[in-house]
């Protein structure tokens, strides 16, 4: 059984300094066993500017057991699976401690997207990318955030359809876009110099 | 006159202790064993010369009234007077007596008997307060002796069965202002538990909160310092102040709730410390991460190491469980 007790105030301690950690966390639908939290991407990273979720389920020994998370917004990292969204962190496996709190663990995934561990990958393709060319691996993510992690700002096709009416063929514009990481300033700075 | 000298000579001398007796039996049967008991007070009291004084003088203002109130003003009345009196002493007596026992002797076991016997002495206090206002108000004789023997045998219990007359003494001093907000209820019933009952409500109430380590009425024979200091905690906490852990903050702010499982941690939990990091939980979720891996939240080391704080034998027995991991 989950404490239910417990994850209702770890909800409102959560939302309660929301200005602060920019970290919240809702309950998917009318029960708090499946939560979604949302964390801003960290600023001076890729992912500076998106906005990811992440689905949360409670076991039933939570806390005791650590809660389940994966991004259910599409991440380019080499520890986020880019398929899945599973999150390879290990205080949500082996090191999780009943003091950590839905809040910490998120702030933790946060932490992550800044320091990526490319030695323990859990998106092998990614790792390597990271490790070999950070560049296309930054610009990938970038532009992943861009795709996936944006809500409030144009998405990929109207920026795409935005450059192909300036007169750029459509493949190039999406190859640029991908390049610059979906920065639609610079893409077209680059098809323009290019 | 002559009633005052032969009530002075009545009451004072042994003698007067078996015919008491005789009468109480018919006024009072079940009360007998206290009225022995208090024969025996009696005596011990009128050893103490300070009380005798105030007493017969009491007495030489009040009997008059009580011969009125009897209408019997001849010389065979005298004896009847007495007689009668004597057995209103003796039914009075009993009934103060039964109050008065119940009142604060049943509380003596239980661990606020520093409170219990500040409020028997507290009650004794206000009856000798209002003994001199009744002396004039009421017309009852049998009333006022009743009372006068009541507060005769409260102090003696007090000296009797209390160690701390220090204690008594300094609650009277604390309560004398209080003296004269319950005393009007005293006018108006004869002999009364009532009276009794909410004073020492009213003072049960007060030293619940009286007794800080600091307090500068704080009796010296309070035994457990650090008893004593963790029950305002717990009360206040139970009035809601639930960070006055953190503003007693030492060297580790006890929190108020567990981390855990957010219940409030009572007084075991708040003393239980368990890993040497200093982390705290209740001991609930303590057995709960024993049963799982029985690593401390809070440094992830096992909870194997030497105790620090206090281990019961019951904690030492769920310890046995670790050695599987």
């Amino acid at each position: 059984m989950v404490d239910f007790g417990r994850v209702q105030k770890e909800l409102q301690d959560c939302n309660k300094d929301i200005n602060v950690s920019g970290i919240r966390v809702n309950p998917k639908l009318d029960n708090l066993i499946n939560l979604i939290g949302t964390i801003p991407g960290p600023v001076g990273t890729p992912y500076e500017g998106g906005t990811f979720k992440i689905d949360i389920d409670l076991p039933d020994a939570y806390p005791f057991e650590p809660p389940r998370m994966k991004f259910a917004t599409k991440v380019w990292h080499p520890n986020i699976s880019s398929q899945s969204g599973a999150i390879c962190l290990d205080i949500l496996k082996d090191q999780w401690s009943p003091a950590l709190t839905l809040k910490t663990a998120l702030l933790s995934i946060q932490a992550l997207l800044s320091a990526p561990e490319p030695d323990d990958p859990q998106d092998a393709v990614v790792a390597q990318q990271y490790l070999k060319d950070y560049q296309t691996f930054a610009s990938t993510a970038r532009y992943w955030t861009e795709s996936f992690a944006k809500t409030s700002s144009l998405g990929v096709e109207d920026k795409v359809q935005k450059l192909v009416e300036m007169g750029f063929p459509e493949g190039m514009v999406r190859s640029t876009l991908e390049v610059v990481g979906g920065d639609e300033n610079l893409a077209l700075e680059k098809l323009c110099s290019g | 006159m002559v009633y005052d000298s032969i009530a002075n000579a009545l009451i004072p001398t042994p003698a007067s202790n078996p015919k008491d007796f005789n009468k109480k039996k018919r006024v009072n049967r079940t009360a007998k064993l206290k009225q022995s008991k208090l024969d025996v007070r009696r005596e011990q009291w009128l050893s103490q010369v300070k009380n005798k004084g105030c007493k017969e003088e009491n007495r030489g203002t009040d009997r008059p009234k009580t011969r009125a109130s009897d209408m019997h003003p001849s010389n065979e009345g005298e004896t009847r007077t007495i007689g009668k009196l004597v057995i209103n002493r003796g039914g009075e007596e009993n009934d103060g007596l039964m109050n008065h026992y119940s009142d604060w002797e049943s509380p003596s076991n239980s661990p606020t008997s520093h409170t219990s016997s500040l409020a028997s002495n507290r009650s004794v206090t206000n009856f000798t307060g209002g003994s001199s206002s009744r002396s004039s108000s009421s017309s009852s004789g049998g009333c006022y002796s009743g009372s006068m023997t009541e507060e005769d045998d409260g102090d003696d219990g007090c000296l009797d069965d209390w160690e701390a007359i220090a204690d008594a003494l300094a609650a009277d001093e604390i309560k004398s202002d209080h003296n004269v907000s319950p005393e009007p209820q005293v006018h108006d019933h004869n002999v009364n538990p009532e009276p009794v009952e909410t004073v020492k409500d009213d003072r049960v109430q007060v030293n619940r909160r009286a007794w800080r380590p600091d307090d500068a009425f704080r009796p010296q024979g309070l035994p457990n310092l650090l008893k004593q200091n963790s029950f305002p905690m717990n009360s206040e906490r139970n009035h809601g102040c639930g960070a006055w852990g953190f503003k007693n903050a030492g060297l580790t702010p006890v929190p108020t709730t567990c981390p855990i499982c957010c219940e409030d941690l009572d007084l075991t939990d708040s003393s239980f410390l368990p890993c040497p990091c200093g982390y705290r939980l209740c001991l609930f979720c303590y057995k709960r991460i024993l049963e799982d891996n029985g690593r401390c939240p809070g440094c992830r080391k096992q909870y194997e190491q030497p105790e620090q704080g206090i281990a019961t034998s019951k904690l030492a027995r769920s310890y046995s469980m670790i050695p599987s991991r």
